[in-house]
């Protein structure tokens, strides 16, 4: 199983989030947007990339209905029920 | 033709829009403009500083006769410019393109992943399929594996951004794009980069050298390092730099006052002339850096970081990583009475380029080296 830690580690690295720590994110806080850890649809990219890579997952859809890129938690979901 | 909501999964019609935000909106609404000559002015209202700027004019200082839109650039001082285009710079730009596709293929729709808030948006993936008489689909938010299975349907023109080439090589797909073609925009991509797209889906990549201001220029194809312009396109070199008489250049520009632009219109592209139509490209003259397919100014970036306090001077440098999907990082160099946190220039950033996402790495405590007349040249570190 996969962590929400393992997933923030990953991608603190992989999109080079400066001056971010693990604990600084939380598991419900949204990815994208003003609110949230401020993420862009460029970024939405990579993280499919680091996903496909470092946990062997696909993901198939941009997910605007099921939520997949909403938070740590929902990426952590998507990842362990498809892995 | 028509447009078609990938998300909602049904055609829109082309309407009027107030407000446009959703990507169908803004092809909506930009399209209903050109279809009935009515002017609009063209640019990404995510970023305040550069929607203040537009909206300092005035609309109606801005509407212009016989121009079309007004599209805006950052510019290379970081003053946004303004280009004017007629109705018929975009058509012939769109014919010009569209005489350079393979004449092998048919194409029966394009897709497009690029917003509709600058020129190659909408002049590219909405002019061009309106004047191919072809649908058009628009979704909101792609990931490549959503691309890889639009490009799997024969007779798909896609256009997209070399970002998305270089994700479509680093997923894991067994799958080929035969019967499909891609256009991209100028960012950089590495002929390795075009070279392995082409091996490994059997695709070819066009792409397409262009800017706000002086429209398309030339193109080239898959891993080809010779740039070819379009027949219609003059050009010429001055001092290594290019310049070039257009029919896709309208005849007014904007800076703070609306002026005539002078053929030849002179970039700011390093050139090699090969032919009279054949050139290679070896950089660019000015501190302008790509991000998110926009070109900024580093300069711009220097000034927001000197303003922040404690801020002695500052030095912006353009790293190109050919790995990352992003266009290019900006390595910062900060003379400071103490250090500078990221977190609180990204605040600074934010409140100029709004959500555009800036990647960046702060080097604190450095001495920025100047020239006997005060140009900055380089850095040392302070320890």
């Amino acid at each position: 199983m996969i962590t929400t830690a393992d997933l923030k580690v990953k991608l603190i690295d992989g999109l080079g989030l400066e001056d971010i720590e693990v604990d600084e994110i939380g598991d419900d806080m949204a990815l994208f947007g003003d609110d949230g850890l401020g993420l862009d649809s460029v970024d939405a990219i990579e993280i499919t990339l680091i996903v496909e890579k470092e946990f062997g997952v696909k993901i198939k859809d941009a997910g605007e209905e099921s939520g997949v890129f909403s938070t740590p938690n929902t990426l952590v979901a998507y990842i362990n029920e498809n892995k | 033709m028509r447009i078609y909501d990938m998300d909602k999964k049904r055609y829109v019609e082309v309407t009027k829009v107030d407000n446009p935000t959703t990507k169908v909106e803004q092809l909506s609404h930009a399209l209903y403009c050109y279809e009935n000559e009515i002017f609009d002015v063209i640019y990404d209202k995510a970023q305040p500083a550069l929607k203040a700027h537009v909206e300092s004019f005035g609309e109606e200082f801005l509407k212009q006769d016989e121009m079309q839109f007004l599209y805006f650039t950052s510019g290379t001082t970081g003053t946004p410019t303004g280009v004017y285009k007629t109705k018929q710079n975009s058509k012939k730009q769109a014919w010009a393109l569209i005489d350079t596709l393979p004449k092998d293929m048919k194409f029966n729709r394009i897709v497009t992943t690029v917003p509709f808030v600058h020129i190659y948006g909408v002049d590219i993936g909405g002019v061009v399929p309106k004047e191919m008489d072809i649908d058009v689909w628009v979704k909101e938010n792609f990931i490549p594996e959503e691309l890889a299975v639009e490009a799997e349907v024969e007779g798909t023109l896609i256009v997209t951004t070399p970002l998305f080439i270089k994700a479509l090589n680093r997923i894991k797909k067994d799958t080929k794009f035969k019967n499909s073609y891609f256009l991209t925009s100028t960012a950089p991509l590495s002929p390795d980069d075009a070279k392995e797209f082409k091996e490994r889906y059997e695709s070819s990549i066009m792409q397409l050298f262009a800017s706000t201001e002086t429209g398309m220029m030339a193109y080239k194809v898959d891993d080809e390092t010779i740039l070819r312009a379009y027949d219609c396109v003059e050009i010429g070199e001055s001092d290594n730099m290019l310049n070039i008489s257009s029919p896709f250049v309208a005849k007014k520009i904007l800076n703070e006052t609306i002026q005539k632009v002078e053929f030849p219109f002179q970039t700011e592209d390093i050139v090699e002339m090969l032919s009279e139509h054949e050139f290679k490209l070896l950089g660019r003259s000015s501190n302008l850096a790509k991000v998110a397919g926009k070109r900024i100014s580093t300069l711009q970036i220097e000034s927001i970081v000197e303003n922040l306090e404690g801020v002695e001077c500052a030095l912006v440098k353009v790293r190109k990583d050919e790995k990352a999907l992003r266009d290019e990082v900006l390595d910062i160099y900060v003379e400071s009475s103490e250090e500078i946190k990221s977190k609180d220039l990204k605040v600074a950033l934010k409140k100029v380029f709004g959500s555009m996402h800036i990647v960046f790495k702060l080097y604190n405590n450095m001495i920025i080296t100047k020239s006997s007349v005060g140009k900055k040249i380089g850095f040392k570190d302070k320890k």
